[in-house]
């Protein structure tokens, strides 16, 4: 099953009505056959930018990550799911980022010539 | 006994053989001629018959000699510098890393830098504005200006002088 990471963005609400709608949350996932590895909480910041959703306008939010596995149908579900729940402004799927930082052997000298000009033979 | 010196590509070892095998038996006159040594240090034996000459006229003996001896060897440039690396070569690029991502974005209108002002890699450069694009669909990163906290973080970029 691929590993997916969801980035949730819910409403700013008072610490047991937030605890309720991430419980719905990774409910709904488990329900649709994931296995939750990991919820992060990125903390709650004002929004880059004015979100309206659902007949509001927000400017503060709460940043939460959870890191799953799950079968690749469950993307479409839960979008579905997600957007109709009143507390959720951005939800977005993401596969889960392979962090690979291996052989970066510096920046190799082009030359140019050779790429841009054709030779005579 | 004189041996005329035949050819000879490179360095000592090389010319052993050719003495060694030009003069069949003795092959105890290559000491003599044994690398780093001068022909004084090195005699075993002071017979007359098993001394090696080199038949060659006199004016330009050593060069000759230089010429057929000391052959530079081939190899590697040992003072290349190494490969030239970019600020971010090694490090990982995220989304969720919004400050690494600032840095690299105009503090007045929230435009992504060119290639020639971040002086990044090819690689790491898509990967940044990968990131940053997609830092802005998912609400991680403000998109016509940069984060006010992140304003006075360390200038990788400077429109200025771009190198």
């Amino acid at each position: 099953m691929p590993r997916y990471e969801l980035a949730l963005i819910l409403k700013a609400m008072q610490r047991p009505e937030m605890a309720a709608a991430l419980k719905r949350t990774i409910e709904a996932l488990m329900e649709r056959g994931a296995v939750v590895r990991d919820l992060e909480n990125l903390g709650e910041r004002s929004l880059p930018y004015k979100i309206s959703k659902h007949n509001q306008d927000h400017r503060r939010g709460g940043y939460f990550l959870v890191d799953f596995d799950g079968p690749p149908t469950i993307v479409s579900t839960m979008m579905d799911h997600l957007g109709r729940d009143v507390d959720v402004i951005r939800p977005t799927f993401l596969k889960h980022p392979v962090s690979k930082t291996e052989e970066c052997g510096g920046i190799i000298p082009v030359n140019y010539e050779d790429k841009l000009y054709t030779k005579k033979k | 006994m004189a041996a005329t010196l035949v050819v000879s590509s490179r360095g000592w070892g090389r010319l052993q053989q050719i003495l060694a095998a030009g003069q069949g038996a003795s092959a105890s006159c290559s000491v003599l001629w044994r690398r780093g040594y001068s022909s004084q240090q090195e005699q075993v034996s002071h017979n007359e018959d098993l001394n090696v000459f080199i038949c060659v006229p006199k004016k330009s003996r050593s060069r000759i000699i230089n010429y057929y001896l000391f052959q530079p060897i081939q190899m590697e440039n040992p003072y290349k510098d190494p490969p030239k690396r970019c600020v971010l070569c090694g490090i990982n690029v995220d989304y969720k890393n919004v400050q690494l991502l600032s840095q690299f974005v105009s503090p007045y209108t929230g435009r992504i830098y060119g290639r020639h002002i971040t002086g990044l890699c090819g690689k790491k450069q898509k990967e940044i504005s990968k990131a940053i694009k997609r830092a802005h669909v998912i609400g991680f990163m403000p998109v016509v200006y940069k984060d006010p906290t992140f304003l006075n973080d360390p200038k990788i970029c400077d429109i200025r002088h771009p190198e």
